[in-house]
């Protein structure tokens, strides 16, 4: 327990992301920025994306607490400060771990100038609500909380692995508007979720008319946990063979879904311009190898009620204990359910406003970014908004930023964001080109750099693509 | 210059990725972390009649009934390791006018002692029954017995009876378990 405490605590903090990733989103110089808007402006003619080097993508978060306020260095007690978290933080305070690796990703302008792009990447997405009444429970024990009703509610964790390949489509249509769309295939290697738990663990004080002095009681518990690609691995010997079989799947060889990306960025003026994006929209439908699990009904436990049966030599007694477990496995059995299910996808939303100012004229003589003859701002701020779908209720981002082109090959953008888990989360990144290699990187909570453990959240991105510009 | 304003960034860049730390913070604490839960979990109970003391077909006292409970929990490795302190709370509610003698004999699995308490109850009257309560306090050497424990065997023995006697011992207990994980 202690141990596992340990790495929920160091996950926490260290590991630490959610999946804004607000820094990539309109930064128009990295091919990236089209996995975050399918309808975003590309400049390019063609982009490569290094294999498994073009996107590296992690993202850790804990809304409640830092690995900082757990961990600091103090005389105070370690088990104070967990005891206090505990109690200051709420059901609805989560963790979350999101991290992505880009196998391939390519594009290219046809000539018909809609601009393709396609590709393969590998997701882990990881969240985990703060169950607090159960931790209170496991913190404390139920001796403080006579008649405090417990809640099964809390339980909302879901977590998947799987595969994306992707194919998108973006076009500019007039002066003023480029959409794009992208369809997206899931191919699920791992999933489970424990999700729309509900029921209460109670202890009351018994009268003189109950039967012992507690009565313990499970009421309208009905909790589940789903999974799919869990249960052919159980029985596998050794990390080589679970390795192998969920790479299998990773083609397409688990459980499959599917979904779409949409947007659109559309230049209001010369100065102005919206994006929106919606990332996402689908599911995966779990059919094979899927095992789950529900417990449910209510019960209440009074103890071992002796009888004093009259017994013969070598006669034995009524086996109570025994007894008393088949009543509480029969009034509350826990199913194994072989019935597939469905699995939303978080649905991610962008909204982008920007203002730009100062031409951009890269040499002087040649305006070489200037493909289409639209106009390339030297400088941009602006605004932009996130949301993402989670199991109980969205999480919101907002962002103001500065995007600035420094030459050809250098641009760079910078961030504030105020989000689920701070107020001071300044981020940076910049996009090099080197020839014809392009490459980016993007962090935020920079401020936090300096010592991590305070950081409630860390988003990195960072990646290598091979840039073809217009001739 | 732009060699100049590139360098710089990507020196800026550098320093902060290279200066990422984690510090004034001490995972050796991880080691400290203790959970101490108290758990408070009903044990036994039961409703003796005063008629269950004497054999009414051979017109025979019985002196002592007995009745036997695993407790499977009890003897479990994770518990063994974890339970610091258990405070038993015994609450006798009589109405038979005969004191008792009760006493919890807990065995392991191979039906040797591991541990004994025992109390007295006093005798009480049908229309004004006496409540005793008794508690059992085990830590330190008696944890160690008392986790070897699989069973419990509850002993009551009566100094005397006869087929008149009438009204009921009642037993209501509970368990406090100081646990430490």
């Amino acid at each position: 327990m202690r141990n596992f405490l340990t790495i929920i605590f160091s996950l926490v903090g260290v590991f630490a992301i959610s999946q804004n990733k607000q820094i990539l989103y309109g930064f128009d110089d990295i091919p990236q920025s089209l996995m975050l808007n399918p309808g975003s402006k590309v400049l390019q003619k063609k982009h490569y994306g290094i294999p498994f080097l073009s996107q590296i993508h992690v993202n850790g978060g804990s809304s409640g607490v830092s690995v900082y306020d757990i961990f600091k260095d103090g005389n105070d007690d370690i088990n104070d400060r967990i005891t206090q978290k505990i109690f200051e933080m709420k059901n609805t305070d989560f963790f979350t771990a999101t991290q992505q690796l880009e196998l391939i990703n390519f594009g290219w302008r046809a000539k018909n100038e809609i601009y393709f792009s396609a590709g393969i990447y590998q997701e882990f997405d990881f969240i985990a609500y703060f169950p607090r009444d159960l931790a209170i429970l496991a913190w404390e024990g139920n001796r403080d909380y006579l008649d405090y009703e417990f809640d099964f509610g809390e339980i909302s964790t879901t977590g998947d692995f799987m595969t994306v390949y992707h194919f998108g489509l973006n076009k500019q249509i007039g002066k003023k508007l480029t959409v794009g769309a992208r369809l997206k295939l899931y191919s699920s290697m791992f999933s489970y979720r424990s999700v729309k738990n509900s029921g209460t663990f109670v202890t009351r004080l018994g009268n003189e008319n109950s039967e012992n002095i507690y009565e313990h009681t499970v009421q309208n518990a009905d909790v589940t946990v789903e999974t799919s690609g869990y249960a052919s691995l159980r029985d596998l010997d050794g990390a080589g063979q679970v390795t192998s079989e969920i790479l299998g799947r990773a083609f397409f060889g688990g459980n499959i879904g599917v979904g779409v990306d949409v947007g659109f960025n559309y230049e209001i003026n010369d100065a102005w311009a919206l994006s929106a994006s919606a990332l996402d929209v689908g599911a995966i439908f779990h059919s094979k190898d899927v095992e789950n699990y529900r417990a449910h009904g209510t019960y209440t436990l009074d103890g071992i009620n002796l009888i004093f049966p009259a017994l013969s030599d070598g006669e034995s007694t009524f086996p109570y204990y025994s007894d008393l477990e088949d009543e509480v496995e029969r009034e509350i059995p826990i199913d194994t359910l072989h019935n597939g299910y469905t699995q939303f996808r978080p649905v991610k939303f962008n909204v982008g406003l920007s203002y730009g100012f100062g031409r951009f004229n890269a040499t002087g003589a040649c305006d070489c970014l200037n493909v289409g003859g639209e106009n390339l701002r030297k400088q941009n701020i602006g605004l932009q908004f996130y949301s993402i779908f989670r199991p109980k209720k969205p999480q919101m981002a907002g962002t103001l930023f500065y995007h600035r082109r420094f030459t050809e090959y250098l641009s760079a953008k910078a961030t504030y964001t105020v989000d689920s888990y701070s107020f001071s989360n300044i981020g940076l990144g910049v996009s090099a080109d080197i020839g014809k290699v392009n490459f980016y990187i993007a962090a935020d909570n920079l401020i936090k750099y300096s010592n991590l453990a305070k950081a409630k959240s860390v988003s990195l991105q960072l990646g290598f693509n091979i840039i073809i510009d217009e001739e | 210059m732009n060699k100049a304003l590139s360098s710089f960034i990507f020196m800026v860049f550098a320093c902060l990725f290279f200066a990422a730390c984690i510090k004034d913070t001490n995972f050796d604490q991880a080691e400290d972390i203790a959970l101490t839960p108290v758990v408070e979990l009903d044990l036994i109970y039961f409703n003796l009649q005063a008629g269950r003391f004497f054999d009414t077909i051979n017109s025979t006292q019985i002196l002592t009934v007995r009745d036997t409970t695993e407790i499977r929990f009890l003897d479990d490795s994770t518990l063994q390791e974890s339970l610091k302190r258990a405070e038993f709370h015994f609450i006798f509610t009589n109405s038979i006018p005969r004191d008792f003698q009760v006493d919890f004999q807990f065995l392991s699995e191979l039906n040797d002692t591991t541990y004994v308490a025992a109390t007295s109850v006093a005798e009480g009257t049908i229309a004004t029954p006496v409540i005793t309560e008794f508690t059992e306090n085990v830590e330190g050497e008696g944890i160690l017995s008392l986790t070897q424990a699989h069973k419990v065997v509850v002993s009551v023995t009566i100094p005397s009876s006869n087929e008149n006697l009438e009204g009921t011992l009642n037993l209501k207990s509970k368990t406090t378990y100081f646990l430490e994980y």
